[in-house]
């Protein structure tokens, strides 16, 4: 008898928990936290904008960024928006970026310090890598109804990743 | 070819001619039990000294033709069951010399006797390693398809899908081989290309037992054997005609959540095997055919298989066989690497969808053995083992390969004394893989052993092993290794014995890491070759116990601490590359690349315990292994290895009636393979719990209505719990299962 009831046990224990579910559906995107270095901030006339983006395509160059931004759908997005910024002279900022279900191959944070609109104005200073020397960009995918968190990248206006263009 | 054919006609014909002229007679009898009186079915009743031999009917009765004039002792042995000897057995010409023999039950530990530990026959008590068995009953009863499946209760083992990890040897990373060893009939059975396990390649229902020795193995087996050997011995003849028959089919439930019903349709796996022995004087054969039919619960995840598995057998003298088998399996398997995501689980990545593997696979053996006397027995053995597979998505050919495998062994056992046993013997393997990932290279490699066990008294036994291998793939320098082994059983009594062993393993990069060129279909990274990887070493420790606390209660407990060096691993690394050979310019990027990157220790504990109640009509098996896996490179627990695995069952018998349950834990795996979610990528990779399956089983046997057939009935994963084994592979979700099994 003790054997059934510790059997009965086990099964009652078990039968409680059903182990993995899909998880709700969710807005697909990713988010995580961006950490500028200490004391390497440029100057506030040298910060026309600093944006967050996503390229679905990597390596790039100038001619790919312009159709990347401007093709319907678009290849690469900006955050929080072509016209916003992230802030300024913070040490670090959280973001949460709503994108379409892709493989993101180069993510990272993109300083535009010039005000005319060309890949001369413009510059990544920091780049989501597995890897800190030298920093060069890893993938991730984003699912149907997935939020992937801990992207998570360091900025250094001192010490630039490799350049796309 | 026929002349091969000729001159082996001509071999076997002056043998049987010279069995022939030998005046012969016969035994015959029955085997009962001592206390009930009860006939006993499946007894094996050998002739010592010789191959003769029978096993009994379900009536209890045997008969041995054609035993040569002269006096013999008789062996009869049956699980749970006491060996027994009959000695003076006098065999005059033409005379039929008939037997009752009794058999009394035995305590749990004298139950099983195994080959593998030392290579040749040994009593469990004898053997100064960690050894579990799992019998061809078990596997018709949980009714296994493939071997890994009947792996899965074996205490200290956990499967990630197909790769088999004993007491956190091996982990999961797929393309690196194999670092537990699989043996068919005892000579190496992994691919010559990936130097991985397919277990698809053996024939289940030919099976007649698993012996699982845990611990590294190299001093006997050679490469691979890091963390264990999986020996797998095939079935033995009728010695009547004989006609079984298995057929089989599944259904799966729907998983619990509405977003993994990909499908509205009753899914279901079915089956059918169909084997002919029988046994004509010298000459016993076995023919067997099995067709599976797989739909699975997972979208493009189909199973169709054939296979095709004969033996036969030839007894040249009393005291010399030749054993020759063949085996043939063809498969198409959908190509479901990992699902789209946790929210469709049970579909596959977009870039699977079409993706199919289709595959042919075949093994042809041999094995010579012969008693040269009382003392001295020796053995030649070789196998053929051809692989040939190719993948590919909507129609259009990836990946192909073809690998040859030859291995051959000749291995001698003299007994010096009755107290020392000397078992020495060489091996040597010949592998050519052919195949766009890993180009085509030849590998070659040889090796020498010896093992002496001495009984230094009658409670004091030891054993030490040592063996030399040498291995040259293709253009690589050919790398040498020398490996030892050491054991000590010391017996208290008549039911507790103590062992401790020692013991070292290695192996060599397969052709597949060295040589792989490029990315697969399925990864976005580029993958490329090493040739600089050194052998993965592995030494371990083991102290054990086992004890009959009663006559039906028997427990056996270990420590065990490996520890592992250099093991491979595919690292993720930036570098500069080619994007294909034939271009000048490098482009800087992620790759992949397998390096031997990890020195690991992996200590833990397992305790087992048997139990027998109410007179045998319930018997429990418990088995928990802890291990403490650590990277010692990164600090950190080990990737993809448990920290608990628990296993308990428990069989219910009255009369012809039987039901099972099987209850498995393993704990969640703590640290997994970040950058293979990453790259691969695997969306939702890293969503793991731990693992808690239940299994039910019934059989009810008709033998008794006249019917020599018996109906079970299994419920697989009861509580239709969702988990993983391997990340992104939703494992299997409920299914009841009819089985028949029959004999004529």
């Amino acid at each position: 008898m003790k054997y059934f009831a510790v059997i009965a046990i086990i099964v009652l224990f078990y039968s409680c928990d059903h182990g993995l579910a899909p998880p709700p559906a969710v807005e697909p995107g990713f988010g995580g936290t961006i950490y500028f270095a200490k004391g390497t901030w440029p100057p506030q006339d040298s910060l026309v904008n600093v944006w967050l983006f996503a390229s679905q395509v990597y390596p790039l160059d100038s001619v790919k960024i312009f159709s990347g931004l401007l093709s319907n759908p678009p290849t690469i997005y900006i955050y929080p928006a072509l016209d916003g910024n992230l802030p300024f002279f913070v040490d670090s900022v959280s973001y949460s970026f709503k994108v379409p279900p892709a493989t993101y191959r180069y993510i990272g944070v993109l300083q535009r310090f010039r005000d005319e609109i060309n890949v001369r104005s413009i510059r990544v200073v920091g780049v989501y890598s597995t890897t800190d020397n030298p920093p060069l960009p890893i993938p991730i995918s984003v699912g149907d109804f997935q939020f992937v968190p801990g992207i998570n990248i360091n900025v250094s206006f001192h010490k630039l990743p490799p350049q796309p263009f | 070819m026929k002349k091969i054919i000729t001159y082996s006609i001509l071999f076997l014909a002056c043998f049987s001619t010279a069995l022939s002229q030998t005046g012969t007679g016969s035994i015959s009898g029955k085997v009962t039990d001592a206390e009930t009186q009860n006939p006993l079915a499946g007894a094996n009743v050998i002739i010592k000294g010789t191959f003769l031999g029978a096993v009994t009917n379900t009536h209890g009765e045997f008969k041995i033709y054609k035993v040569p004039v002269g006096t013999y002792t008789i062996e009869a042995s049956l699980i749970g069951y006491q060996r027994k000897l009959f000695s003076g057995i006098i065999i005059k010409q033409g005379e039929e010399y008939s037997l009752s023999l009794q058999l009394l039950p035995a305590e749990i530990q004298e139950k099983e006797i195994v080959v593998t530990a030392s290579r040749r026959e040994q009593g469990l008590q004898e053997v100064p390693v960690s050894v579990s068995t799992v019998t061809a009953k078990t596997i018709a009863e949980r009714n296994n398809i493939t071997l890994d499946d009947a792996l899965r209760y074996v205490p200290g083992v956990n499967l990630m899908q197909d790769q088999i990890n004993i007491r956190g040897s091996t982990g999961y990373s797929r393309g690196v081989g194999s670092r537990v060893l699989l043996l068919l009939d005892g000579l190496p059975f992994i691919t010559g290309d990936t130097g991985e396990i397919n277990w698809e390649a053996i024939p289940t229902h030919q099976v007649e037992r698993i012996e699982v020795v845990k611990g590294a193995g190299s001093a006997l087996y050679g490469s691979s054997a890091l963390g264990g050997v999986v020996n797998v011995i095939t079935k033995d003849f009728s010695q009547s005609p004989e006609l079984r028959f298995r057929l089989f089919s599944s259904l799966y439930d729907k998983p619990r959540y509405a977003e993994w019903q990909w499908t509205d349709k009753p899914r279901f796996n079915s089956g059918a095997m169909l084997t002919y022995s029988d046994k004509s004087g010298p000459l016993g054969y076995l023919v067997s055919v099995g067709r599976t039919v797989d739909e699975s619960y997972r979208q493009n995840d189909t199973y169709h298989r054939w296979s095709l598995y004969s033996k036969l057998k030839y007894d040249l003298s009393t005291s010399q066989n030749l054993t020759i088998s063949a085996n043939f399996v063809r498969r198409t398997h959908g190509n479901f690497f990992w699902w789209r995501d946790l929210r469709e689980a049970t579909r596959p990545a977009d870039s699977q969808l079409n993706g199919n593997v289709e595959s042919n696979r075949g093994n042809i053996g041999f094995h010579y053995k012969e008693f040269v006397s009382d003392k001295f027995i020796y053995s030649v053995k070789g196998i053929y083992f051809g692989n040939f597979w190719r993948d590919d998505s909507a129609g259009n050919v990836n990946n192909v390969s073809a690998s040859h495998l030859f291995n051959f062994e000749g291995q001698a056992t003299y007994e010096i004394a009755k107290s020392n046993i000397l078992t020495f013997g060489v091996a040597g393997n010949y592998d050519k893989v052919n195949a766009n990932l890993f180009g085509s290279h030849p590998g070659v490699g040889g090796a020498v052993y010896v093992q002496d066990e001495l009984e230094l008294t009658s409670q004091l036994r030891l054993t030490a092993g040592l063996r030399f291998d040498m291995q040259k793939v293709s253009s690589l320098p050919s790398v040498a290794q020398l490996n030892p082994k050491l054991g000590i059983v010391y017996k208290l009594d008549n039911e507790t014995s103590l062992r401790a062993s020692f013991g070292s393993g290695f192996r060599y990069p397969g052709i597949s890491e060295l040589y792989i060129t490029s990315s697969t279909n399925v990864s976005q990274v580029v993958v490329l070759p090493n040739t600089d990887l050194a052998v993965e070493h592995s030494i371990s420790y083991e102290i054990g116990a086992g004890s009959s606390i009663t006559p039906s209660v028997f427990v056996d407990a270990a420590i065990f601490s490996n520890s592992f060096d250099n093991l491979i691993e595919p690292l993720v690394q930036i570098k500069r590359y080619k994007p294909d050979p034939t271009s000048t310019r490098e482009v800087e990027g992620p790759v992949i690349q397998f390096e031997n990157v990890t020195k690991a220790r992996i200590q833990g504990a397992e305790v087992g315990v048997k139990i027998d109640w109410w007179k045998k009509h319930l018997s429990s098996d418990v088995g928990y292994t802890y291990t403490w896996p650590e990277d010692l490179t990164e600090q950190t627990i080990l990737k993809f290895r448990p920290r608990h695995i628990l296993y308990a069952s428990g069989a219910l018998t009255f009369g012809n009636f039987k039901s099972s349950a099987d209850v498995r834990y393993v704990s969640r795996i703590e640290r997994i393979d970040e950058n293979l979610v990453r790259l691969a990528p695997i969306i939702d990779g890293e969503q793991r719990v731990p693992i808690k399956v239940v299994d039910l089983r019934f059989s009810y046997d008709l033998i008794d209505e006249g019917l020599p057939v018996r109906v079970g009935f299994n419920i697989n994963n009861l509580l239709n719990y969702h988990y993983v084994e391997l990340i992104g592979n939703l494992a299997p979700v409920r299914s009841f299962t009819l089985t028949l099994d029959g004999i004529w």
